[in-house]
């Protein structure tokens, strides 16, 4: 008898899972991929003419153009969106396969954000290399800070994922909730409007949020003479990502029989 | 060998504690020997079955494992009804490590499960029938010591009992049982010992015709 050590079992099960999830997200139904593009484009155009209608255009963002600035920062929402949702149905929708002990409940959450991470950054280039054809200039001035603060978006999201994964499938009513908070949190993120033309008294309590703060980051990597809001820090980010991938990880080992049974 | 020792489990609902379904359950079943579970609805073979497999935690004890130790082969769970036979197998292949192997288990499976070209549709289309003939498939093509079934057979037809009869038959010596049956003639062929659960206490008969009449005699 061969036993494989730990690592061995996890290694193949992220594979198995992994194959498992990419071929349902992207081959569900035959417009799958369609709307993996269109929906982004659509966002985009809506977005923009909510902007142009509601305000006329009058509030320039300053040392960016409008549409590229929205254009990153709803990419930077998005990516942590997707992973918040995805997460909250991780385990639900992966019940049946609970049935070999060596699936862990966790084991879903990393496979959807790992996959929605890949087809976020693969349609995200595909929007800039876009972009650059038709002269609106998505190309970030540093390449290699912007990576690094997408991961830091992506890793906000994974934790913020698995810690409503495990509080959801206990108290099921926290799901419903987070879906109704997912449109003001676009708002108040500033991926509409620039943070910087709010009072400064109710800025402050907006900053506390860590995505206006990640978006912002991403957007100072993508526009050389871009001034984001006073206060924005990476530290600040990532005070926010680590303790709460170890809170999202404890639960899961927690409660992880419960979320298993149910 | 799996060592059951001290171990108690209830089922949590919503704000009270169910009674034990198991109380201080102590067992050794030796990795050779097959052993049939009998007991009436509810006594707890399938939470005892599921504990088994790891698929649930204990309250209080624990299982020790030292050999291959199968999923439960059941009616239900264990596939997803959106992915079709196919993929489903090739996705319990991937976790128990198999990737070289995966035209091996998949050609295995279909040949074994017979059912034609619904093996490329999505499983919730399955029958109960077809999906007992995947899952019992699926868990022949690996050399698990010990099989776990809970009314494994139940729904197949009689050709495929047999089947399955024949192919647990063929693996004796190599690897055993340990079943949740209500049909005696299928328990008295496959199984020597015996387990009788009754009121959360699991009694070893080492023949499994003692078991049934100790179950029989609760009854009368």
């Amino acid at each position: 008898m061969r036993t494989r050590t730990s690592w061995q079992v996890t290694r193949s099960v992220w594979h198995a899972m992994f194959m498992r999830e990419a071929i349902s997200r992207t081959m569900a139904d035959r417009m799958a991929w369609f709307w993996m593009l269109a929906e982004p484009a659509a966002m985009i155009i809506i977005m923009v003419m909510v902007r142009t209608v509601a305000v006329g255009g009058s509030a320039k963002v300053s040392g960016a153009d409008f549409i590229p600035w929205m254009i990153v920062g709803l990419f930077g929402f998005q990516l942590f969106r997707e992973n918040m949702m995805r997460s909250i149905g991780a385990i639900d929708a992966n019940k049946a396969l609970f049935a070999y002990r060596q699936v862990k409940p966790i084991d879903t959450i990393f496979i959807r954000c790992y996959l929605e991470g890949l087809l976020k950054t693969f349609i995200f280039i595909l929007f800039i290399l876009a972009g650059s054809l038709v002269d609106v200039d998505l190309i970030p001035v540093e390449p290699l800070v912007a990576l690094f603060n997408w991961l830091s978006i992506w890793l906000l999201g994974l934790g913020v994922g698995s810690v409503l994964s495990a509080v959801s499938s206990l108290i099921p009513e926290v799901g419903r909730i987070v879906r109704l908070v997912s449109f003001p949190l676009l708002i108040i993120s500033g991926v509409l409007f620039p943070l910087n033309i709010i009072p400064h008294n109710l800025q402050q309590y907006l900053m506390l949020n860590p995505i206006a703060h990640g978006l912002e980051l991403l957007r100072v990597d993508f526009f050389s003479s871009y001034r984001p809001v006073p206060g924005v820090s990476a530290t600040y980010l990532w005070f926010w990502i680590l303790p709460l991938n170890s809170l999202g990880l404890m639960l899961n080992l927690k409660f992880q029989m419960r979320l298993k049974a149910q | 060998m799996i060592r059951v020792t001290n171990l108690y489990k209830r089922y949590h609902n919503f704000n009270r504690d169910s009674d034990w379904v198991l109380r201080n359950v102590n067992l050794e079943i030796p990795t050779n020997i097959s052993v049939g579970l009998v007991g009436r609805n509810g006594a707890g073979k399938s939470t005892l079955l599921r504990l088994i497999a790891g698929m649930d935690s204990p309250e209080k004890g624990e299982i020790i494992r030292d050999c291959k130790v199968s999923w439960p082969i059941g009616l239900s769970g264990g596939f997803q009804g959106s992915m079709t036979g196919r993929q489903n197998v090739k996705f319990v292949a991937r976790v128990h490590g198999d990737e070289k192997e995966l035209d091996r288990v998949i050609s295995f499976v279909q040949d074994f499960a017979e059912i034609g070209d619904a093996f490329d549709e999505p499983v919730k289309t399955y029958s109960s029938g077809m999906k007992a003939r995947l899952a019992f498939g699926l868990s022949l093509a690996f050399d698990f010591d010990v099989y776990l079934s809970d009314e494994a057979t139940a729904v197949g037809d009689r050709e495929f009992r047999k089947k399955a009869e024949k192919a647990f038959k063929d693996r004796v010596g190599q690897s055993s049982l340990i079943i949740v049956s209500h049909s005696e003639g299928i328990m008295r062929e496959l199984c020597q010992a015996g387990i009788w659960i009754n009121a959360g206490e699991a009694v070893w008969f080492d023949d499994i015709t003692d078991a049934i009449k100790a179950y029989h005699g609760s009854l009368n």
